[in-house]
């Protein structure tokens, strides 16, 4: 039983996914964590992370800060169930947001399909006006027309208007003004200008950026509305902060106007809780990975930094929407527990990206699925347990994943049902094993290097093989891996990020107008960034998109404060050489460089939580923690007799040889003959992975 | 049959690779050229390299069949595997470790001087297993600047096939000859340095795919990709019916011998699970520069069966081809022959594989579109930059184009042509930043799709103001071979070019789409608009609820849709009477409407091209910016 917390110094967390929702209650005063896992209740979120709140022992009532991971913004978008929006633009450019890039992925498929616009071009209106490059004002802006624009937009019921206008990366003045006039004659709509999201070149991304964030607008400050109301009604009377893609925090009032940001904030959060575990442990080089239902996830942690990205697309590369801003770097491959395995044509053996989702899911799950799944390899294997599943709260069907493996599967192929089910997870193994590397090699990095941090309710299962794939020496299960992003967020800071396209060759750059640049991108920064809350600090990174003249791509150079303090031109051209090398392999010392953006984060420090030390204990585990043998099959040794643990009952310093299996609620980890487990003083399994 | 390919048939013993292996292997063949990619994408000095993608990287096996090749051009899906081969049938086995094989030869690559094509070798304990390769396209080669070629001489650099390094050591000379033959060398260089540094990467990805899973293994999954592949392609043509199919098409001219038809016939034979491409109804090579070398007809019958076999099979490999032959003798306009120009090879390879599309819709309607654009519609911009009177080269355009219906959906919008895969636009804020040019729109063209129950895409209108003087080519096709629908579907527009002189009234249009060496005047705007696609189906049988939405979003025109899908509408609004649409739409049916004209007869005269216009006086002494200004709201307000 969780004994009830103290009410002064709780910090909750919830993670709302599309089938679960995990809530975290952390005790400032006693390291104490709680943990609640409870079905997403779809037609009411708030209702779902109630009974999370209640199922850590927690109540709102008790929190001093509430902290949340939503999918609400990109569900929006995926779903298309956003609002009817229109879109103001720059004369000329009404079609840029249905022309896109023009590419075509799928070059042979003559049935190829190409992004949808949030937005039909009946709303999409132009207006007279036009900057240049330089941000000189060509032609000005037509007032009435916007007037106009917006009334036959209200006319056809729109609920958004996004405004794009040309070059305003460069001169916001235009876009400010319109938004002033819709706003004041429309007080009810939401009104989204590019330049408040990014302020960066590339029109057709800021206008999907911009279309993006009217078309969930509406939805996500409704949704944050009925939160804010449930939480007063449940007496809570702390701050209520929202995770953003990037990782950090923002308040309420933010992300009700940047609503975007928010896109993929459970993923980001899980990416930062592995960082906060790298920090207590000394750790400074670290790939997350997280391994779910339908998709695996890499993020990467360098040098004691998460890696970020400037823009993404939202739905897949060959039909999704770019969403220009920045956020966690993370790559995804369609191969989870519930990706499916299937002969084709010629005997090739295919697994995922189809998957079986929760419904039917698994073979064994005994829903109605037919074609076996990862899972159901696992099961074969002997890696999942028939009656240890969700802790025996939901028995497998061992009988019908081996027949479907072995019909499907094995007997087409010549194989036995055992290489079969062994040889989809090497597959899936392989495959999660180049998205990860695919991080690593994508900045010049070796994978080898890392150590690779697993959760999510498949990860541990697969960890310790996909390391060993690719000759990293180890690897770390956190604490619930299956609650991992809610843990994230606990220990997530505040911040804000901004991005000025500043087109100057290095040699002349000048370095007082770069520091008014940053000056005012970062008095906007503090300005907003610790709103309401109390802060243990302010920290502000510089970084800047540079290239060699001649160059189309930038990369974004991390550079410390002191290089502009010092003015130090050759300090700055020396360290966008360095990263160069590192990432393409070559650089040119003597080659000139110019800036394209220059890039700030403020970050707003929030004291963080000291974790817990759980027991200790001596090497050898107790025997309550050992819970019986099964056979398990591993490549090389067939079936071993293998024994299992109950993963809570075991201390820090317990050490355990594979083969084994570690159980938990709704996790397994997998420790292949040869490795080597640990575990730590916070409860963390540190496995050592045996060399293949 | 020495025209005849014949695919080739496997010498070795069947082996039984391991399914598990074969899958790992294909999956990581398709991760090494992605990441091969990548490197070149984002090291290359080039807009044409990274934002228009305009290269191919692939691994090849010893004897240089195609093992993977990235997502890159499509028509150059045979370039590389054809000079590989060349390459190893020139160095006759001395081919050490270290060696970087180069070549631009447009015979061998097939393509355009512009294609410089690197491959290293791989080894694996002193054996040749493989090669690593790279094309990527340099803006410039040297050759004149002046549009209207004649032969392979004036369009710059001939690099036969050299080792420009040889055992690890970089052939200072051979550089030194790129080096001074190119307008901009700092940039050539670092396309250099690109390329070298992605077939490095491959290199070295196999090398590791080796040393982990085993030589055997590797080149056994290899084996197994190309059977399953060969398998899944020899399926689907045993479902297509057997017979004989032909059709005719014609490009408008050579770019030299204006208004003089370029014929392009094709047949294809499908006999149980083989096809036959037969290309020897094509034109003969012709004057002017849309020649290309015989790599590049293979590539448009090995295009048009992949998309109709095997679309998204991957990775794209020489077993997708056996069941294919191609009967294509030399000297052909799709297989010339020294000294024919080859500048703008990637133009007709278009049509022919849109035509072979035609010929093979009454035997596979619903797997076939109708006609797309068929060009890359792109300018060709040179001029000095005014603030350090540094000369630039721009590839402008690249506006994508309308795209064919099918039998169940419309063709699409603004998408680049079937030369090209992953290419993509330029941001116009990073163009106006880069070049003193203007891009006063870029938008859809109304009513460019052709009608049908399913609609062609539309085309795409970009207007493009000179804030300096430029030089300005665009060398377009199919303006009056329009992109033909299917099954009644109606003819898409064609692509066209024109210029609009500052403070006049009416552009000037140029014939076939074809504007040679332009100068534009500070004001003056250079347009491109590229055609529609064909249309599937009765436009008498489109869906009233779409085509309401269609004029409602400005897709079609309310007079379009009268003429042409027998709209009524409601009095003074846009929305329609089904009644009496339907009722006129059966009187339409009765009449054989409505008419298409799938080709556009006029033939405009070449306007006085090189000599700069008589301006007209400006209105007023203006400032730069105020001419801009000027300029572009004459424009858009006409």
């Amino acid at each position: 039983m969780n004994a009830p917390l103290r009410d002064s110094a709780i910090r909750l967390s919830a993670d709302v996914g599309g089938t679960f929702t995990d809530v975290a209650a952390f005790d400032e005063t006693t390291g104490a964590l709680r943990l609640g896992k409870t079905l997403t209740t779809p037609k009411r979120l708030v209702a779902g992370i109630e009974n999370g709140v209640g199922k850590a022992g927690s109540q709102f009532s008790a929190a001093q800060l509430f902290l949340h991971g939503t999918t609400v913004a990109i569900n929006t978008i995926l779903e298309r169930s956003g609002a009817k929006c229109a879109l103001l633009t720059t004369q000329g450019f009404r079609d840029i947001y249905e022309i896109g890039r023009v590419n075509r992925p799928e070059s042979y498929n003559l049935f190829f399909q190409k992004h949808q616009p949030l937005i039909d071009r009946d709303l999409r209106f132009e207006i007279m006006e036009r900057m240049d490059a330089q941000g000189t004002v060509l032609i000005p802006l037509d007032e009435e027309q916007v007037l106009k624009a917006a009334q036959a937009a209200v006319d056809e019921g729109v609920q958004a208007i996004a405004i794009l206008f040309l070059h305003s990366y460069r001169n916001p003045i235009h876009e400010q003004r319109a938004k002033t006039i819709v706003s004041t004659k429309f007080p009810e709509l939401f009104v989204t200008s590019s330049h408040e999201l990014s302020q960066e070149y590339r029109e057709y991304e800021r206008t999907s950026t911009a279309a993006a964030n009217a078309y969930v607008g509406p939805r996500v400050q409704r949704y944050l509305t009925e939160m804010e109301e449930h939480l007063g009604t449940a007496g809570f009377v702390g701050n209520f902060l929202i995770v953003q893609s990037t990782g950090g925090l923002f308040d309420v009032g933010d992300a009700r106007q940047s609503c975007i940001r928010m896109l993929e904030s459970g993923p980001a959060a899980g990416v930062v809780g592995a960082k906060a575990l790298c920090d207590s442990i000394h750790i400074s080089n670290a790939i997350a990975f997280d391994m779910g239902g339908t998709t695996a996830k890499a993020g990467v942690i360098y040098e004691g930094n998460v890696l970020m990205t400037g823009s993404a697309l939202i739905g897949g590369y060959a039909t999704g929407l770019p969403v220009q801003m920045p956020m966690i770097d993370i790559q995804e491959v369609g191969t989870g527990g519930g990706s499916i395995a299937r002969v084709e044509v010629g005997n090739a053996l295919r697994v995922g990206p189809e998957s079986a989702g929760a419904s039917p899911g698994p073979v064994c799950y005994g829903l109605g699925g037919t074609e076996p799944t990862i899972t159901d390899a696992n099961l074969v294997l002997g890696r999942l347990g028939a009656d240890r599943f969700l802790g025996g709260e939901m028995p497998l069907d061992l009988g019908a994943a081996k027949q479907a493996l072995n019909e499907r599967i094995a007997t087409p192929l010549g194989l036995d049902p055992i290489e079969a089910a062994e040889g989809i997870l090497r597959i899936a193994t392989t495959k999660m094993a180049h998205v990860v590397r695919w991080v690593t090699t994508e900045r010049g990095l070796d994978a080898a290097d890392f150590a690779l941090v697993a959760y999510g309710g498949a990860g541990p299962l697969h960890a310790s093989a996909v390391a060993r794939e690719l000759s990293i020496g180890t690897v770390i299960i956190p604490r619930a891996p299956g609650h991992f992003s809610a843990y994230g967020m606990l220990v997530a800071d505040l911040r804000r990020d901004f991005v000025n396209t500043w087109f100057t060759p290095l040699a002349d750059a000048s370095f007082p107008a770069m520091e008014e640049i940053f000056a005012e991108m970062e008095r906007q920064g503090r300005a907003t960034v610790g709103r309401g809350q109390t802060l243990s600090g302010v920290a502000v990174e510089r970084a800047a998109d540079m290239r060699y003249v001649g160059q189309e791509h930038a990369v974004t150079i991390d550079l410390p404060i002191e290089l502009f303090t010092s003015q130090d031109r050759d300090g700055i051209k020396a360290r966008f050489d360095a990263v160069h090398q590192t990432r393409y392999g070559f650089s040119v010392a003597t080659e000139k460089a110019e800036i394209v953006s220059l890039r700030s984060a403020i970050i707003g420090e929030m004291r963080k939580p000291p974790f817990e030390h759980i027991a200790r204990g001596s090497a050898e585990p107790e025997a309550a923690a050992f819970r019986g043998k099964r056979p398990v099959y591993f490549a090389g040794s067939g079936f071993v007799d293998t024994p299992t643990y109950d993963r809570p009952a075991l201390n820090a310093g317990n050490r355990i040889s594979g083969p084994a299996l570690i159980e938990e609620h709704a996790s397994t980890t997998v420790v292949h003959p040869g490795d080597q487990v640990e575990v730590d003083a916070f409860g963390d399994l540190v496995i050592t992975v045996r060399r293949g | 049959m020495n025209d005849m390919v014949k695919a080739e048939s496997k010498t070795n013993t069947k082996t039984m690779a391991n399914p598990v292996v074969t899958e790992i292997v294909r999956n990581g063949l398709v991760a090494v050229t992605e990441e091969m990619k990548i490197n070149l994408m984002r090291t290359a000095y080039n807009m044409i390299i990274y934002e228009a993608l305009d290269f191919t990287v692939g691994m090849f096996d010893a004897r240089g069949n195609t093992v993977s090749i990235g997502l890159g051009l499509p028509m150059f899906i045979r370039g590389m595997s054809e000079t590989v081969k060349a390459k190893i049938a020139h160095f006759k086995g001395d081919i050490d470790p270290g060696d970087i094989l180069l070549t631009n030869d447009a015979y061998i690559t097939g393509s355009h001087l512009n294609h410089m094509t690197f491959s290293v070798p791989v080894f694996h304990d002193n054996e040749l297993v493989g090669f690593s390769c790279c094309m990527a396209h340099w803006p410039d080669v040297g050759g004149t600047l002046m549009e209207g070629t004649t032969d392979i001489f004036s369009e710059g650099l001939q690099m036969p096939i050299v080792k420009i390094h040889r055992k690890g050591l970089p052939n200072e000379e051979l550089i030194s000859i790129i080096r001074t033959n190119v307008r901009i060398p700092e940039r050539a260089m670092g396309d250099f340095r690109a390329q070298l540094a992605a077939v490095k990467t491959g290199e070295k990805r196999f090398m590791e795919m080796m040393r982990k899973y085993g030589r055997d293994e590797v080149l056994g999954g290899i084996e197994s990709i190309m059977d399953q592949s060969e398998a899944l392609a020899r399926e689907r043509v045993r479902a297509m019916p057997d017979g004989v199919y032909e059709a005719e098409s014609f490009m408008d001219d050579d770019g030299i011998n204006v208004g003089q038809r370029v014929p392009i016939n094709v047949k294809v034979i499908v006999a149980g699970d083989k096809m036959t491409v037969d290309l020897s109804g094509v034109s003969k090579q012709v004057q002017g520069f849309y020649n290309s070398g015989i790599t590049a007809g293979y590539s448009c019958a090995q295009v048009a069966f992949k998309c109709l076999t095997s679309s998204l099979d991957l990775p794209i490999n020489e077993g997708q081809f056996r069941a294919l032959d191609i009967v294509l003798p030399a000297g052909r306009v799709v297989s010339a022959v020294k000294p024919a120009a080859m500048r703008m090879w990637m133009t007709y390879p278009m049509t022919i594989v849109d035509t072979i599309f035609k010929a093979l819709a009454p035997a596979m309607p619903e797997q076939v579109i109708s006609g797309h654009h068929a060009d890359l519609c792109v300018g060709r911009i040179n001029g000095r930059r005014p603030k350090d009177d540094s000369f630039y080269i721009y590839l402008g355009g690249l506006i994508g184009g309308g795209w064919g219906a099918k039998f169940n959906s419309d063709g699409r919008n603004a998408v680049i042509a079937m030369n090209d895969g992953d290419t993509h636009n330029g941001p116009s804020e990073q163009v106006e930043a880069k070049y003193p040019l203007l891009i006063e729109r870029y938008c859809l063209r109304p009513d460019s799709g052709g009608a049908g129950k399913f609609r062609g895409g539309l085309g795409a209108e970009q207007v493009v103001q000179a804030r300096h003087p430029i030089r300005f080519s665009s060398l377009m096709e199919r303006a009056r071979c329009k992109p033909w629908g299917l099954f009644g579907g109606m003819s898409g527009l064609g692509n066209a070019v024109a210029v609009h002189r500052f403070n006049q009234t009416d552009e000037t249009h140029f014939p076939s789409a074809k504007a040679l060496n332009q100068v534009l005047q500070p004001g003056d705007a250079y347009i491109i608009r590229s055609g529609g696609g064909g249309g599937f189906g009765s436009p008498l049988e489109r869906d009233l609820n779409t085509l309401e939405h269609d004029v409602r979003c400005g897709y079609i025109t309310r007079e379009s849709a009268e003429t042409y899908y027998g709209a009524v509408f409601a009095r003074d609004s846009l929305k329609l009477d089904i009644a009496a649409t339907q009722t006129r739409r059966a009187g339409m049916k009765q009449q054989g409407l409505p008419h298409d004209e799938p080709i556009t007869e006029v033939i405009i005269p070449f306007p006085s091209t090189t000599q700069p216009q008589v301006r007209e006086p400006e209105p007023e002494k203006l400032t730069e910016e105020e001419r801009v200004a000027f300029a572009m709201r004459c424009r858009c307000c006409s």
